[in-house]
């Protein structure tokens, strides 16, 4: 029996074969509840649940108007239920507590909210001024796709799915999604949101199951009309190659290995907070963390020093605990792949100057081995296995940089191009910077600042296309151009000189 | 370049063999929640800048050349499982299992044959720890929007 259920066509179900899998607590490998683990005739249920709503259903002939209202209610609902979405996203995912209440909540529900703006803002028709063939009339519609798929990461499976869920029902789309399965709880948690807001059945369905069944059918079943994923850049190219069968578009949000360039006239005190907020936040698990540290050499030492010294009063512990800046990673696998690097590093490099192994003395009952502390290593060669692969844990790695010229090359060298960080003194200085890194995401004096009214993707192979912003809500509907010709006669068309009078 | 598997990697893409009806590719890619990972999958087709760096049986391993370039000569890193959830399209991942690289091209010997991941892992009822504390008061006035 599933403690969490999938959802579908407004109702919570079991999966069709009835198995689960047990989702845990990566702090204590304890379990939190037993998840109904779908498979690819569960994926199919969902999809044409949602394909039904969008053929026969009320969704696509509401107004801009009343789709916003739905997603505001639901924004107001999670937020009436934040404390109870923020503890189980921490307990399941083993980010903070304090992450989820700050960031994961009501950066979902602000996304929600964004996008019932941009319903209301944005016409479903825009009537077109002029005439390229007068007399004739023109306007352009601006309709939905149809059934939009999401397939959501394990690092803010609450933020990334409204994200998803958002702009696809804000533009008059029904929405499958797939959580990741380590994170699946706070995702299928939306159904019941989407139920006390009264959206119609079929609109938003949640599954949550394997990558290679579920997230298979979700990418290439011929009802579906568009995919969002956010992952790896190599489950990125497969989703490409799974829509392609029906020309389906894809947006993607995938790897980053970001930059964060320290200039020699920065307030090195700002900056280095910079520079570890940026890269240790949820231990380093997020796509656009500035995990490489581009540092002049002129401030080179006095900069590391404080990045060790402030590296090692980050709190480690319970991810429910307020006091803790950091808790386990999302699993003992990601765990595993951290220590794996770790030893890279090594290699490459020599002895981190801080972190480099699990946390001492942390309270009875955690997994050591789940948690890592903040690692940095120094002289690093932009060319080095660890500056050049995203290891997503709390490794930093920095290098030394002599000219901006020199910044803007390590910066740029590398297959990603997500986020990037300038710290300076002078902003005329750090903007011509910024308009030269390949990125799609740029933080001067700051770093992961992203709102859900600023557009945020990648360049290079860190993705296609953009989510929030109003391109993240464009990006789910297609235009259509009507042309009318409201001519009586022959006098009022072009047919018959084009072709021949005798037409 | 060169990859290599464990015995149980085999097992488990031969299994997937008996499972699925197309041709069955393992390509090393990277990236985001994966990191550096090995993705088998049916009927892909291989970047033009994809080339074989070895196999796990009769699949063929292919990799990018830019990490090509980052694992020179043939201490590549082994293609192992791990009895933990899949996050990928990964297919084996409909077994509960995930393919994964272990070593790091340089001296493996130390590493276990098979999965880390420890099978006496409790899981007894659902224990639910109480959350401590309260959000500190310079966050509680941020709007997200």
């Amino acid at each position: 029996m599933a403690d969490f259920k999938l959802f579908i066509d407004g109702e919570y179900v079991d999966s069709a074969s009835g198995e689960t899998f047990t989702t845990t607590d990566p702090a204590t490998e304890q379990p939190i509840g037993e998840v109904a683990k779908a498979d690819k005739e569960d994926a199919k249920r969902a999809i044409q649940a949602a394909r039904t709503a969008f053929d026969d259903g009320p969704w696509k002939g509401l107004s801009g108007e009343e789709r916003a209202g739905y997603l505001d209610k639901m924004a107001e609902l999670l937020t009436a239920n934040a404390e109870r979405f923020a503890e189980a996203e921490a307990r399941d995912s083993g980010g903070t507590i304090k992450k989820a209440t700050f960031a994961d909540v009501p950066g979902a529900a602000g996304a929600l909210q964004w996008f019932a703006r941009m319903a209301r803002e944005r016409p479903d028709r825009q009537d077109l001024e002029g005439s390229p063939f007068p007399p004739s009339e023109n306007y352009v519609r601006y309709e939905p796709y149809g059934v939009c798929t999401g397939i959501v990461p394990f690092n803010f499976p609450l933020l990334m799915a409204c994200w998803k869920l958002g702009p696809a029902l804000a533009a008059g789309n029904t929405s499958v999604l797939k959580p990741a399965s380590y994170t699946s709880v706070t995702a299928l948690m939306l159904g019941e949101i989407a139920q006390e807001a009264g959206l119609p059945n079929g609109v938003l369905n949640v599954i949550a199951g394997p990558g290679g069944t579920a997230g298979e059918e979700l990418a290439s079943n011929e009802m579906v009309d568009k995919v969002a994923f956010t992952g790896s850049t190599e489950v990125g190219r497969r989703i490409m190659q799974l829509a392609s069968g029906t020309i389906k578009p894809v947006t993607l949000e995938l790897g980053g290995k970001s930059a964060n360039i320290v200039l020699d006239d920065a307030d090195l005190d700002i900056a280095a907070a910079a520079v570890l907020f940026g890269t240790f936040f949820h231990n380093g698990q997020v796509c656009e963390s500035g995990t490489r540290a581009i540092v002049h050499k002129s401030v080179y030492d006095e900069f590391l020093s404080l990045l060790v010294d402030r590296a090692g009063k980050i709190v480690i512990g319970s991810q429910l605990d307020f006091n803790s800046d950091l808790g386990p990673m999302v699993s003992r696998a990601q765990a595993d792949t951290v220590r794996r690097y770790v030893e890279i590093g090594r290699e490459e490099v020599g002895e981190p100057i801080c972190g480099g192994s699990e946390p001492e003395g942390l309270a009875d009952g955690l997994v050591t081995e789940n948690f890592y502390r903040p690692t940095i290593f120094a002289g690093v060669d932009n060319e080095s296995r660890i500056a050049q692969e995203e290891i997503f844990g709390p490794v930093l790695c920095v290098i030394p940089f002599e000219t901006d010229d020199e910044a803007i090359a390590i910066a740029n060298k590398s297959i990603y191009g997500l986020g990037g960080g300038v710290q300076s003194g002078n902003v005329a200085r750090a903007q011509a910077i910024a308009d030269r890194l390949e990125t799609g995401t740029v933080w001067i004096n700051d770093y992961h600042m992203i709102s859900p009214e600023r557009p945020f993707g990648g360049y290079k192979q860190s993705g296609i296309g953009r989510e929030l912003g109003t391109a993240g809500f464009e990006i789910y509907r297609q235009a259509k151009h009507v042309h009318t010709n409201p001519s009586t006669g022959r006098d009022g068309y072009m047919h018959f000189a084009a072709l021949s009078g005798n037409i | 370049m060169l990859i290599t598997a464990s015995a149980r990697a085999a097992e488990v893409v031969a299994e997937m063999a008996t499972r699925r009806s197309g041709t069955l590719t393992v390509t090393i890619g990277t990236g985001c929640c994966e990191s550096t990972a090995p993705f088998l999958y049916e009927d892909f087709l291989p970047g033009t800048d994809m080339e074989p760096v070895g196999s796990v049986g009769d699949v063929v391993i292919w990799a990018p050349e830019y990490l090509r370039r980052l694992y020179p000569g043939d201490q590549g890193p082994r293609i192992d499982v791990a009895d933990e959830l899949g996050e990928s399209l990964s297919v084996e991942t409909e077994l509960g299992v995930r393919l994964v690289l272990r070593g790091s091209g340089l001296d493996s010997t130390g590493e276990p044959e098979e999965c880390a991941v420890p099978s006496a892992t409790v899981r007894g009822p659902a224990v639910s720890r109480p959350v401590v504390g309260s959000i500190p008061p310079e966050l509680q006035g941020l709007r997200l929007r």
